[in-house]
Parts: structure tokens; C-alpha cells; sequence
């Protein structure tokens, strides 16, 4: 059979010869990574964590550490929030607005990790309807997904601003960017969700009995403590960064002056308490934490515990960011920054895996140690790499087209579309 | 837009009144561990492992691993030499505590796992997340993960039994139950734990040399009951207050060299 097929004429767009700006580099490198990263994703989806080198004795890894991170240096969001609405600093308003946008790429890189890291990730609702109060996992994961819904309402006054929205859906855009009058509350919610979740992810290793290292209080106050420094370093950080490499982005140097100093008396109270909190397991033999505890101080985590955590994590920066001189220069103050956003993650990462490194026999008679070792698979690496990726894709996104960094104008307004005037004339004052 | 609204002032305080009242109901109960209903029949499951007796022949592990088909990768029974006393070997095998006071029960975040009023600490499989936190928080390693799905044939099946239970899918934590299949099952037919073998776990039927001891702990004239008042024991990291309800008969005063 002979069908005369007459092809539609398809126009093709005049192809313009693309221009490799740094831009586009950029983008394209992070594309690989994320597609990378996805392949790695879908690859432990289909044949499971035995792709990891994760075992019963090391059963959490890089992507706890991934996931543990990731929400500390989001929790500039819920500080900055409550430091704008709650403690009424309106200045820092465009400053909390990055943070926040920060934060909604945080936490659902926090969720993309743990829907990977969990061995039966299709029934991730469960904790939802299954409740155990009594677990501090439960808690986080609750909190999380509470906040999450509050981030994603504080950010849809940000992405209201988006130029294409605007044009296309200009009530959508003005029903959106309303939100924002709602902000005191959510900074109110932000604010008890996150001292809940940032501090209880701590008590999530400091309840656990089985592990000496572990087992004490302060690691909650630890976490949040540290969480509040990392997360308002980098959303400084990738202020100022933003504003160095592009024109989109512009930033009120004495704003930041003023975060920055804020984050520098941030890290003298996390200092005082770590110094506590390594004095007090310090002082006599307790099996399986002072074993861990060297682990940190003189075994294969030193290294991460001196220089990571403790040099570089907390002294450098706090002497460079309390220091005025030090503090005024973009260079110095962008580095500290830096390291402390580091010195957090090395922590994440010290806290989980010294725990499990060390491992207290069950067997009678005297207390007898083992150690077990973890490096984490290609795989991981790839799969925690395409996360971060998505992340600096969707903070580069929201720079380029949302305007996520920029301290001229606090808000960009989103005009009522005349329509809509119509309904509803006496427009409330105020906010 | 024009009706009343709550002023900020007033949602502070109604939010902190909120979250007061939620968190005093949250301390009011008890810790998910402690709170078991009342019992039902009263029974407690206990199980007796003598040193003395064991020659670490790991039969125990094989019958486990059929009766409850389990992959050759897992062991949910584990026998361990710990020295010698005199020129014998003495061994000891850790099955699942069944603490009263269990750690997994508390830490995991879906109810996954339960305590039964007789004792035992069950896991839904159904529910089970694969988060790995009772895993992390299970002070005696008695908690395995499922890395892989266990495929084809089970090695230990026929020769060390026929399995009773469900296999498990890839992706969740698994433990030992003090086969509770077994428990049930027997007693629905009128059959008693630790006394009659169709009601009995399968590594305490299995024992070639009679090292291993079930039954009611609650009952005062129970075999276990009765060696535990005749012998000295102990338990596993009793300092940790987890109660387990395994108990050993050392080899000697002292079970390690």
C-alpha cells in the first residue's frame, strides 16, 4: 500500500552559532555531573545498595554525610528568617531572601540523598502515616517535610519574580509573590521546625546507647550550633560569589560586613562547646569512646578533626571574620566563609563515621574493640556528586532568572494585574 | 480581607501554647519500649544457651538459616569462640536479645519494630523503610540489612529444614524472632514452647548436645525458670539496662581466657 505522505513543512529556528560563554561552561559541567550523578541514581534504584560500600558495620556513609550536611548549610534560612521577622531587622530582608532560596535547594537535596540511602525507598511515606514519636528519625523526617512545605511557600514570592511567569501568568505571579504577607508566621514555623530537626539530628547519634562515642548529650547542641554558622556562611558566600561573577547579582557589602561578624561570635560559642564536649571524653577510659575519640584526635580522622574541623573549620575563620581588617577584605572574608562551610562538613562527616568505626564487641568479659573501615564506591561518589551538582545548578538557576542575590530592590514587585484590582479595591496597607 | 485578624503578638503566644501542650502530652507517655499492653496469658519467652554444653558445631545457624530462609550472606545466629577453659573450647552463640527494653524498637521511625506482649521484638517486613537505624542501634550486632535480594535456592534447605516464613525482599533489616512462626503455630495446636519441638525455635530443636533451653519465664516451674535458680548466669552488655531475655551458663567463673 502506497500512502502519498506529504511531509509538514517543519520551519527550522535560523540556527545562531552558540557563543561559549563562561556561562554556558559552567552549566554544561554541571550537566555532566547531574547526568552522571542521575545514571549512578537510577543504577542503586534498580540493583540496590550492594552497589555501595556500605556495610552492616558501616551501614550510613558519604550520602548521610551528603544529607546531613546539606540541611545544616540550609539553616541559614530558618536564622535569618527569624532574625528579619522575629528580632524585626528589616534590612537583612534580601539577604534572609537568598537564604531561604538556599535552603529549598538544601533540603530537597537532603531528600533526593535519603530517598537513594534507604533500602526500600518507594515506601519513603511511611513515617508519615506510621508514626513512632519516640524516634528521633521519625521527628527529623516529620520536621523536615513540614519544612520543607515552608520553605516552598517562602520561596513563592522568589519565584513569582521569574520574567517568563510574570509575562505569561501575570495573577499567578501577583497570587504568588502575596505570599510573602505571610511571612512573620512562616518564620515563626521555620523557626520551631528547625530548632526541632537541625538540633535533633544531633540527638539522633547522641541517644544511641550501643555507641560510646556517641552517647552524650551536647551533640545536639553541637549540630544546630554548627548548623546556624555554616548555613549563614554560605548564603554570605554565595552572595558575594555570585555578585564577584556576575552583573545579576548585587549585593550590600555592609549587610554581609554585618552577617559576617554575626557568624564570627557564632563560632566562639561553637568553639567554647566543642572545646567542652572533647575536654569532657577526654578525661578518663570509657570503652569504645576513648577508642573513637583517638580515632580524632591522633588515628585516621585526625587529620579531618585538627585541621578541617577544628583550624580551619572554627579558629581561622573566627579570628578572620571578628577581625575588622580581615572582615573588610572580600578575598579574606570569602575564604572564611568557605571554611567554615567545610569545617561543617567535615564534622558531618567525623561525627558519623567515627561512630561506626569503632566497634564495641557484644562478647563477656573485657570490653574488646574492632574497627571497621569504610571507603565509600565510585558510585557514591558519582551519585553525591550529581546531588551537589542539582544544588549549584539550581542556586546558578535562581541567580541568573530569579535574581535570588540581589540587595538593590528587597523584592521585586510583582504588579496586581489590573483584573484583579477590580475585585477586590480596598488593598490592605502595610508589609 | 478586611475581617479580623490575629495579630502577630497573639499568634506567638497561641503557637507557644501549641507546642507546650504537644510536647508535655510527648513526655507524659512512656518510652515506646517500656510500654508493652498487659501481657496476654502472661507469657515471656526466655531462652537458656549453656557454655558448658556447646561444642560450636553451628547446627543452630544452619536450622535457623532453612527454618527461616534465610541467605547464606546472614546469619541471624552467630557463634563465636571466646577462649578455653582448661584444653575445652568454650563458645557462644547471640541470637536476637529479644530485650525488653530494645533499643530498635525505640529508634525506628515507621513501627517497624515492635515488641509482642510475650516478649519478642517482631519487624514487620511490610514496613520496614531500610533506613538501618536499629541496625546503628542495636548494641549486640543482631541486626542484619538485606544489601542484595536473596535469589534461587537456599543451601541450607532441605537438609536443615523446611522454611516457615516469608523470604525477605532486598532493601530491609532483618532479625532473628525466636521463631515465632513455631511459637504460634505450636500453640494454637495446644502445644507447649520449650517442651514440645513443633512449638520450639529450630536452633533449640536442632542442638546435637541439648545446649540450648526455651520456654516461659514467667512461670515459676518452666524448665528455663527452674535452670536459672539452679545455676549462676548472665546476660549480654547488662550494664546498657536492655534486659535482654537470653541467658547464659558460663563455662566457668570465667568464660574468657
Amino acid at each position: 500500500m502506497k500512502t502519498k505522505l506529504s511531509l509538514p513543512k517543519i520551519r527550522f529556528p535560523k540556527i545562531t552559532p552558540l557563543k561559549i560563554t563562561p556561562w554556558l561552561v559552567w552549566v554544561g559541567v554541571l550537566s555532566i555531573f547531574l547526568a552522571a550523578g542521575a545514571t549512578c541514581g537510577v543504577l542503586v534504584l534498580w540493583k540496590g545498595l550492594s552497589l555501595t560500600n556500605l556495610n552492616d558495620l558501616v551501614p550510613w556513609g558519604l550520602w548521610i554525610t551528603i544529607d546531613l550536611s546539606s540541611i545544616a548549610v540550609s539553616a541559614g534560612a530558618f536564622s535569618l528568617c527569624a532574625v528579619v521577622y522575629l528580632l524585626k531587622l528589616k534590612r537583612f530582608a534580601p539577604v534572609a531572601r537568598t537564604a531561604t532560596f538556599i535552603g529549598l535547594i538544601g533540603y530537597t537535596m537532603a531528600i533526593l540523598t535519603l530517598l537513594l540511602d534507604i533500602g526500600r525507598p518507594d515506601r519513603f511515606w511511611h513515617s508519615m502515616v506510621y508514626w513512632n514519636e519516640h524516634s528521633m528519625l521519625w521527628e527529623v523526617t516529620m520536621c523536615v517535610t513540614l519544612y520543607l512545605g515552608v520553605l516552598l511557600l517562602e520561596t513563592l514570592p522568589i519565584f513569582a519574580s521569574f520574567e517568563w511567569l510574570r509575562s505569561r501568568w501575570p495573577k499567578l505571579a501577583w497570587r504568588m509573590s502575596q505570599v510573602h504577607q505571610l511571612a512573620p508566621y512562616l518564620a515563626i514555623a521555620g523557626l520551631a521546625l528547625s530548632m526541632l530537626h537541625q538540633s535533633s539530628l544531633g540527638a539522633l547519634y547522641g541517644v544511641l546507647k550501643a555507641r560510646p562515642l556517641w552517647y552524650r548529650p551536647d551533640i545536639s547542641v553541637l549540630f544546630i550550633n554548627s548548623a546556624i554558622a555554616s548555613g549563614m556562611s554560605l548564603t554570605v558566600f554565595a552572595s558575594m560569589l555570585s555578585a564577584r561573577l556576575t552583573r545579576r547579582a548585587r549585593v550590600d557589602d555592609h549587610l554581609l560586613d554585618r552577617v559576617s561578624q554575626i557568624i564570627g561570635w557564632i563560632l566562639v560559642l561553637y568553639l567554647y562547646l566543642r572545646f567542652w564536649d572533647v575536654w569532657a571524653m577526654n578525661y578518663t577510659y570509657q570503652p569504645g569512646q576513648t577508642e573513637g575519640l583517638h580515632l580524632l584526635t591522633g588515628g585516621p580522622l585526625s587529620f579531618n578533626f585538627w585541621v578541617g574541623e577544628i583550624l580551619l573549620g572554627i579558629v581561622v575563620p573566627m579570628f578572620l571574620l571578628l577581625n575588622k581588617r580581615t572582615r573588610s577584605l572580600p578575598l579574606w572574608r570569602m575564604l572564611a566563609l568557605l571554611f567554615v562551610v567545610g569545617g561543617v562538613v567535615a564534622y558531618r562527616w567525623d561525627t558519623n563515621i567515627s561512630g561506626l568505626m569503632v566497634v564495641l564487641s557484644y562478647l563477656p568479659g573485657e570490653p574488646n574493640i574492632t574497627y571497621a573501615s569504610y571507603h565509600p564506591s565510585l558510585i557514591e561518589f558519582l551519585a553525591g556528586a550529581g546531588i551537589i551538582s542539582y544544588g549549584l545548578l539550581a542556586f546558578s538557576l535562581g541567580v541568573r532568572y530569579l535574581k535570588v542575590v540581589n540587595h538593590n530592590s528587597t523584592v521585586i514587585q510583582v504588579l496586581q494585574p489590573e483584573s484583579e484590582r477590580m475585585e477586590q479595591l480596598p488593598v490592605p496597607a502595610g508589609d | 480581607m478586611n475581617e479580623k485578624k490575629i495579630n502577630r503578638r497573639d499568634f506567638i503566644k497561641l503557637a507557644a501554647v501549641g507546642v507546650t501542650v504537644l510536647a508535655g502530652s510527648q513526655f507524659l507517655r512512656q518510652p515506646a519500649g517500656a510500654s508493652e499492653p498487659a501481657p496476654t496469658g502472661g507469657h515471656k519467652w526466655a531462652m537458656v544457651i549453656d557454655q558448658t554444653k556447646c561444642t560450636g558445631c553451628g547446627y543452630c545457624t544452619l536450622a535457623c538459616r532453612a527454618h527461616n530462609d534465610i541467605s547464606p550472606d546472614i546469619s541471624w545466629n552467630v557463634v563465636t569462640k571466646t577462649g578455653q577453659v582448661g584444653s575445652q573450647d568454650v563458645f557462644i552463640a547471640r541470637p536476637c536479645m529479644q530485650c525488653a527494653h530494645a533499643p530498635c524498637v525505640d529508634v525506628c521511625p515507621v513501627r517497624a519494630s515492635t515488641t509482642r506482649p510475650d516478649g519478642i521484638v517482631m519487624m514487620n517486613y511490610d514496613r520496614c523503610i531500610g533506613c538501618r537505624y536499629c541496625e546503628v542501634a542495636c548494641p549486640y550486632g543482631a541486626r542484619s540489612f538485606n544489601w542484595k535480594a536473596f535469589d534461587g535456592p537456599n543451601p541450607a534447605v532441605p537438609d536443615w529444614g523446611q522454611p516457615e516464613i516469608a523470604r525477605r525482599p532486598r532493601g530491609v533489616v532483618e532479625k532473628c524472632s525466636f521463631c515465632f512462626q513455631r511459637i504460634d503455630h505450636g500453640m494454637a495446636l495446644g502445644l507447649t514452647p520449650g517442651v514440645d519441638e513443633d512449638a520450639t525455635p529450630a536452633c533449640v530443636v536442632i542442638c546435637p548436645v541439648g545446649a540450648r533451653q526455651f520456654g516461659d519465664i514467667s512461670d515459676p516451674d518452666s524448665n528455663v525458670s527452674k535452670l536459672l535458680r539452679s545455676r549462676s548466669s548472665y546476660r549480654l552488655r547488662e550494664e546498657l539496662g536492655t534486659s535482654p531475655r537470653v541467658f547464659y551458663l558460663p563455662a566457668t567463673e570465667v568464660s574468657q581466657s
